[in-house]
């Protein structure tokens, strides 16, 4: 079997100051196999697949002389821009992470369809249409004409993702990239579109590398693995071999700090006192320009959730996007209007200052760029304390001593910390009042497996030594687990199961549970 | 070392993003240009060889550097220099006055309508509209010629005609602020509004706003000249670029340098204002930029 694309030795650096962001990178992709390279951010994984196309993200990047990408036995570097230019799209094609933003938001699914059949397959008019038609069918859309005629907002992120693989498989390429192609979408939906995934490339006989920070997702859907770090290639095979028995150090790193491979919490019984109960709480959003009365301005995000969280305890609430569940949390930290009774340690309205504290999913996005660290961590003290300037900064270096960051850092800006860096400083500042309930909305998510890990285990150190509860919001089973003593499970604004975090896990009673488990990638 | 952590230096900091902006040719040609005429226009009076307004009806026409001055004189025996360099201090403190109050107006009422749902973003909104929709150099002539001439009048005219775009550039941002989680997270610390506004919001501002403010200037600076120049700004004898343009219209056959001088003067200070806004907003996005990473 010929390798339809074929990586030799593939270096690229920094042209200006030398730095090397790949280095001696080599890797073959057979017709008809799946082929995934994992690794963290900045392990050079997408690089190494935007290098196929030479379409670097940095102008002064630079390939360096002695490298060699061959498709179908014809050299790309060196290729003029016109023939690169030739081939994508045509020859190779690729499907991002990010469904929404791929697709035009002013153009029905239908002509933007047609555009690309008629770029690359010649057809036009109404043979254009039939076979865009076709082309939604294969990827296993029930109504194509619907959806043909459909703008890209009214159609799910499942949806999208399928109509950009149809637009993908449009020019019948040889080599289809999928770059973190399934990482934004709902578990269930995930599973789906890496099946169909997996039957086109093997019907077709394309070849498929894909790119992916998920080692449970490269188990499942590719044939072969590369495993990435700091550029290099540092393991590669079977991707059961690879998983199953991995060899290299890193790559047995990566795996001990996959979620559904640490160890589960143990679930203890708890009998102290509540911390938080909610009674029949529902929330409703309002769209604006229609009277309030009217009763399609009104959409409900939340309906009738009753629960209980007692103090050093840590309640999960699992469910797909727009299920509701960041809604709830929103409305337990008083930043939505609700109805229904939120009581905190016993006492109804709103609960004393500090006693309630967030940690977000996007650690940068929930520190104030501008602000110094120390300034950010100590705001909530600050206002409630009324803090002096130099108490504050004491305070967050005793902080920043109890979350693991450098005592030196608290006068850095957000942007110099890394990721792992930056949730902490985001439950620095939940601490800095010291809270009794604290409301994780995916604080896990956004990061690499390693730091998550990490981060968890910060979380559960903290919760043993301040006593604190956790409202944990999550979509991730795996993380679940690990810092759960109780999970609920949402659905459509409502919660449809609820119980110790094993028995929802191992036995679960709902369909919808047992759905969601279900499509949970297994190594 | 823990007295070091507590007690940094702040001047690091500043030094490091003046370092960038030079690399910026708009920001470093169009910085340069607009101070050396801010402290032209600070300093003018050291700088003036003559008395601006002073005729002397036997020197009159003199050429460039004839009989001590250096841009020569004008139909009534002016000193050309001395009247730019007059014309600068009046246009810059014209346009600085009037571009404060549009910075005040439209800032505090981008930001009530970010803030506020409801009545006052709406009327906020239509206001805003109404006032673009009107050309605002007509509403000006009618304002003028209706409240008169002399510097004041004319400040508050431009002053209180020409704020929507800080409104509308303070409104959009802010309420993109709004929605960011460190603004929640505020708002579950318990952080009043006031404080929220000041020390989240407005910060956040900073960098369009300072951006807007200088091509604003340039704006401002030929809405004044203009007004001059139709003889409704500045009063009739008052050494400012719009009425030198309108004096030497007459002689533009004989003496076009009369007509050159006050024209090079008012594109240069455009040029240099608005290329300062340019390179404020790119070294702005380029800071954002290297935020989001």
């Amino acid at each position: 079997m010929s390798a339809a694309l074929q990586i030799r030795s593939l270096s690229l650096d920094m042209g200006s100051d030398n730095r090397v962001l790949l280095d001696d990178v080599s890797l073959e992709v057979a017709a008809g196999e799946t082929v995934g390279i994992v690794g963290e951010s900045g392990s050079g994984k997408s690089l190494t697949a935007l290098s196929v196309l030479q379409l670097l993200p940095g102008a002064q990047m630079r390939i360096v002389d002695g490298s060699s990408i061959r498709l179908q036995e014809r050299e790309l570097i060196g290729a003029t821009g016109i023939e690169l230019e030739r081939l994508r799209g045509a020859r190779v094609a690729i499907v991002f992470q990010e469904p929404m933003t791929a697709l035009n938001p002013v153009r029905s699914i239908g002509s933007q369809l047609c555009e690309v059949i008629e770029r690359h397959a010649g057809l036009v008019g109404a043979a254009a249409r039939e076979r865009a038609h076709e082309l939604l069918r294969d990827v296993r859309i029930v109504d194509p004409e619907r959806v043909f005629d459909s703008y890209p907002h009214q159609l799910s992120g499942g949806m999208r993702q399928r109509v950009l693989i149809a637009m993908a498989f449009s020019s019948e390429p040889a080599l289809l990239i999928a770059d973190e192609a399934t990482t934004a979408l709902d578990v269930t939906v995930q599973a789906q579109i890496l099946e169909l995934l997996k039957a086109l490339v093997r019907d077709r006989g394309i070849a498929c590398l894909m790119i992916s920070h998920d080692l449970a997702v490269v188990r499942q859907s590719c044939d072969r693995v590369y495993v990435m770090h700091r550029g290099r290639v540092v393991e590669s095979g079977s991707s059961r071999e690879v998983i199953e028995n991995p060899r290299h150090p890193y790559t047995q790193s990566l795996l001990a700090s996959l979620p559904a491979l640490r160890p589960a919490r143990e679930v203890t019984t708890n009998t102290s006192g509540c911390v938080l109960e909610v009674e029949s709480l529902s929330v409703r959003h309002y769209r604006t320009g229609r009277r309030r009365s009217h009763p399609a301005s009104q959409l409900t995000a939340v309906e009738d959730v009753s629960l209980e969280l007692r103090t050093g305890e840590t309640l999960a609430l699992v469910g797909e996007s727009g299920c509701g569940k960041s809604s709830l949390l929103a409305a337990i930290a008083g930043l939505v209007p609700s109805e229904g009774v939120l009581r905190f340690a016993g006492h109804a309205g709103r609960p004393a200052p500090g006693f309630v504290q967030m940690v977000f999913q996007d650690p940068l996005g929930s520190l104030n760029p501008q602000w110094p660290a120390w300034r950010i961590v100590s705001e909530p003290a600050a206002v409630q304390a009324r803090l002096s300037r130099r108490a504050c900064r004491e305070l967050t270096v005793a902080l920043f001593d109890k979350v693991g960051l450098e005592p030196a850092a608290i006068d850095r800006l957000p942007r110099e910390f890394s990721g792992g860096q930056r949730q902490r400083l985001a439950i620095a500042r939940a601490l800095s009042v010291g809270p009794k309930l604290v409301l994780l909305d995916e604080p896990t998510s956004a990061l690499d497996v390693s730091i998550q890990a990490q981060i968890i285990d910060l979380l559960l150190d903290l919760q043993r030594r301040e006593r604190l509860a956790y409202l944990f919001v999550s979509h991730d089973f795996a993380v679940v687990r690990q810092i759960a003593d109780r999970i609920a499970v949402m659905r459509r604004g409502c919660i449809v199961e609820s119980g110790p975090a094993g028995e929802v896990l191992d036995h679960p009673c709902h369909a919808y549970t047992r759905e969601l488990l279900a499509a949970v990638p297994r190594i | 070392m823990k007295s070091a952590i507590l007690h940094p230096g702040g001047g690091q900091r500043a030094l490091e993003a003046l370092r960038q902006g030079a690399r910026i040719p708009e920001l470093a040609i169009g910085g340069s240009v607009f101070v050396v005429l801010l402290l032209l226009a600070v300093f003018g009076d050291l700088v003036q060889t003559h008395d601006p307004v002073k005729s002397d009806l036997t020197r009159r026409f003199l050429g460039i550097g004839e009989g001590g001055h250096w841009l020569g004189t004008d139909h009534m025996g002016r000193d050309v220099w001395s009247r730019v360099v007059a014309g600068l201090q009046w246009s810059m403190a014209c346009a600085f006055a009037a571009n404060i109050i549009n910075l005040l107006i439209g800032t505090a009422l981008g930001l009530a309508a970010a803030e506020r749902e409801g009545t006052l973003r709406n009327f906020a909104r239509q206001v805003t509209d109404a006032l673009q929709a009107f050309p605002s150099l007509i509403a000006a002539i009618v304002v003028v010629v209706l409240v008169g001439q002399g510097f004041v009048p004319l400040v508050l005219t431009l002053g209180l005609l020409s704020w929507p775009i800080f409104m509308r550039v303070t409104h959009a941002e802010a309420s993109s602020l709004y929605t960011r989680d460190y603004v929640k997270a505020a708002n579950i610390a318990g952080v009043g509004r006031v404080r929220i506004m000041l020390g989240h919001i407005v910060p956040g501002l900073r960098a369009s706003l300072v951006s807007v403010f200088a091509l604003h200037f340039a704006a401002l600076l030929i809405a004044e000249s203009a007004l001059s120049f139709l003889g409704i700004g500045a009063p009739l004898g008052v050494p400012t670029w719009g009425n030198m343009l309108a004096e030497s219209r007459q002689y533009v056959l004989i003496e076009p340098r009369l007509l050159l001088v006050p024209a090079s003067a008012i594109i240069l200070t455009v040029i240099a204002a608005n290329l300062f806004g340019d390179g404020l907003g790119i070294h702005a996005r380029r800071g954002r930029r290297a935020g989001d990473r």
